[in-house]
This record gives structure tokens, C-alpha cells and sequence, in this order.
């Protein structure tokens, strides 16, 4: 998240963790919605369940990505496993 | 609090609902001056009058007013600013401590006797307050990283396959252009929304329970209802201040993650 020097910032990841909540709603609003409209094209629900597990999932992920993982610099791809601490 | 009570006379108990937060106009026609808007107006007026009174005559050795505002403003640059943005947090100090002190004023003025109506559960207050950290923080990204560069640092975090962001980038945008501001203003209105309805269904209950109903089981109940709801005032003004605090660390967090450059 932060590519500061690290005594620069006092960041801590109790206040961070305040900042995914949007990134979750809007996951699951943006593929929610987007599946949403798909069934009614398509005329098929199933379009709605897999938007909503995508865009939870997709929300998740980037959460991760910006709270969880390390430093930027440090791990360039982020491995398979990724859901380490 | 009472109209309440001789409205439910002979009909039973009505228990508060949304209504309660809709206000006759105090004077004339329209709904332009109401109990929320005194509310507002006064509120501003104690807020400015305390930040004036606690700096106007700044003393080395601080007297209760400038103690209290001192901590108050050290509160907000230590715990929220420094913490949440870092050092070049100071900059945005007065208007953070500002919103802070005004959000708790208008928050805690639901607990404040006569006042009793949290001013931010009408939803325009917090919208409007959203709405200027929304500014302040899209402004200060973009000046900060450029306009490209603020939504590509913002869409396009950095370390993944790039078919990835078909699926993240629109989550990214969303958040920080609508849902951000959204989340802002429905948590603090709702939870100053849903605290001043239970206040009310806990004093209004037990007034009913008590005058009302009366009988033993309904003097017993009441009491029971109206002791809680002095437990819940205090959960209350936990609760307000709570709220400002999150509103402002809020705030705060966007405003930060907009000044950090992302490579």
C-alpha cells in the first residue's frame, strides 16, 4: 500500500481494514449488477449467483491485494497460494 | 416528547417509526426552518464559539476550554491524521478536527435534553459531509499523481496478470467514485438513525407502560424500559462519538490513499 519509507507512515492495518468495506460492497454491486442485467437478457438467473460470487471473490482478492500483501517491491507476482499472511 | 404520548391516547401505543424524524416547520409554511435545521444552526454556532473561546486567549499553562480543545485538535492530528495519512497528514489536521467536532455536536445533540434529535440521522448532513471529503480527496489525488495517473493507480494495482483487471478495475472505480461517499453517509445516518429510534421506542414505551397501562406488570415493565433507556443514552453518546471518530479515520484513509504513489 504504502510505498513511503515505512518511518514515515504509521499505518496500522486495524485502521486500514476500515477501508476494504467499500471495496467489498462494491465487488458484489459492480458483478452483482452485471450478472443482474444478464439474466434479464438472457432470461436465465443463474447469471445473478455466479456475479455475486464473482464480484465477492473479485472484491476479496483486492482487498488483499492492497491491504494484505507486502510490499510492493518485495513480491512482484504474488504467488499461487496467495492467501498467506 | 409528549405529543407523542397524547397522540397514542386511546388507541394504544404507537410505536415510533421513520415519522418521528419528519418536523413541522417552526415558522410559516414550506419545511425550510425546522427543529433539525435549529439544531444545525446552533450546533455550528456552540462549535464555533469552543474552537474561538479554546484559542483565544492560548496560554502556556492551558486553562479547562483551551485543555479540552487542545486535546480534542491533538486527538485528531495523532490518531487519525498522522496515523492514517503519515506526517504530510498535518495539512488536512483543521479540516478533519473541524468535521470531527461538528459531526460529534450534531450527533450528541440527540442526547442533549430539549435538543434530543440527532441532527445528522436526516441524511442531507452526512451527504453533504461526504460529499466534501469526496472532493478533498479525488482533488488531492489528482493533483497529486495527475489525473491519468490517479485512476491508474487507483484501477490498476500493480503485480497482476493484466486480464485480472477486466474483473478489478470496475470494482476499483465503483468504490472510490460511488460507493466510498455512500458507505460514509449511510453508516453515519443509519446509526444515528436506529439510535435515536430505540431511545425513543425505550421512553416512549415506558412512559406508555407506566401512565398508560399502569397496573403492576405495567409500572414494572415501564420502570424496567425507562431505567434502560438512560443505559442506552450513555450507549448513545458512545455511539455518537464512535461514529465521528470512523467518519473522520474514514476520511482520513481515502485522503491518504490518495497522496500514496503507487509504482
Amino acid at each position: 500500500m504504502s510505498s513511503e519509507a515505512p518511518d514515515d507512515s504509521g499505518r496500522g492495518a486495524q485502521t486500514d481494514a476500515w477501508g476494504a468495506l467499500s471495496l467489498v460492497v462494491s465487488g458484489v454491486l459492480v458483478w452483482g449488477g452485471v450478472g443482474w442485467l444478464l439474466s434479464a437478457w438472457l432470461g436465465n438467473p443463474v447469471f445473478v449467483a455466479v456475479g455475486l460470487v464473482l464480484g465477492m471473490g473479485a472484491a476479496l482478492y483486492l482487498v488483499w491485494l492492497r491491504y494484505g500483501r507486502p510490499e510492493p517491491g518485495s513480491t512482484p507476482e504474488p504467488p499461487a497460494g496467495g492467501r498467506t499472511q | 416528547m409528549s405529543t407523542h404520548l397524547l397522540a397514542a391516547e386511546g388507541s394504544g401505543f404507537q410505536s415510533p417509526g421513520p415519522g418521528d424524524f419528519e418536523f413541522p416547520p417552526i415558522f410559516g409554511e414550506g419545511t425550510f426552518v425546522t427543529k433539525p435545521m435549529l439544531i444545525i444552526v446552533l450546533m455550528t454556532l456552540v462549535v464555533a464559539v469552543f474552537f474561538y473561546l479554546s484559542a483565544r486567549r492560548a496560554a502556556a499553562v492551558p486553562g479547562r476550554l483551551q485543555f479540552v480543545g487542545e486535546n480534542v485538535y491533538g486527538f485528531v492530528r495523532n490518531q487519525i491524521a498522522v496515523d492514517a495519512i503519515g506526517r504530510e497528514g498535518l495539512r488536512f489536521v483543521p479540516y478533519l478536527a473541524t468535521l470531527f467536532v461538528f459531526i460529534v455536536a450534531l450527533n450528541i445533540s440527540g442526547i442533549i435534553p430539549f435538543l434530543q434529535f440527532p441532527a445528522t440521522s436526516r441524511i442531507a448532513i452526512p451527504l453533504f459531509l461526504a460529499v466534501i471529503s469526496w472532493v478533498i480527496y479525488n482533488f488531492v489525488g489528482i493533483r497529486r499523481q495527475g489525473l491519468v495517473g490517479y485512476f491508474r493507480n487507483m484501477m490498476f494495482p500493480s503485480g497482476i496478470p493484466w486480464p485480472v483487471y477486466i474483473l478489478l478495475s470496475p470494482i476499483e472505480l465503483v468504490s472510490t467514485v460511488l460507493i466510498r461517499p455512500l458507505t460514509l453517509t449511510l453508516r453515519l445516518t443509519f446509526n444515528m438513525f436506529a439510535g435515536h429510534l430505540v431511545l425513543l421506542l425505550f421512553v416512549l414505551g415506558g412512559e406508555f407502560l407506566v401512565f398508560e397501562k399502569g397496573g403492576v406488570v405495567g409500572i414494572a415493565a415501564g420502570s424496567v424500559s425507562l431505567l434502560g433507556s438512560i443505559v442506552l443514552t450513555f450507549f448513545e453518546g458512545f455511539v455518537q462519538i464512535l461514529q465521528a471518530y470512523v467518519f473522520v479515520l474514514l476520511t482520513a484513509l481515502y485522503i491518504g490513499g490518495a497522496l500514496v504513489e503507487e509504482h
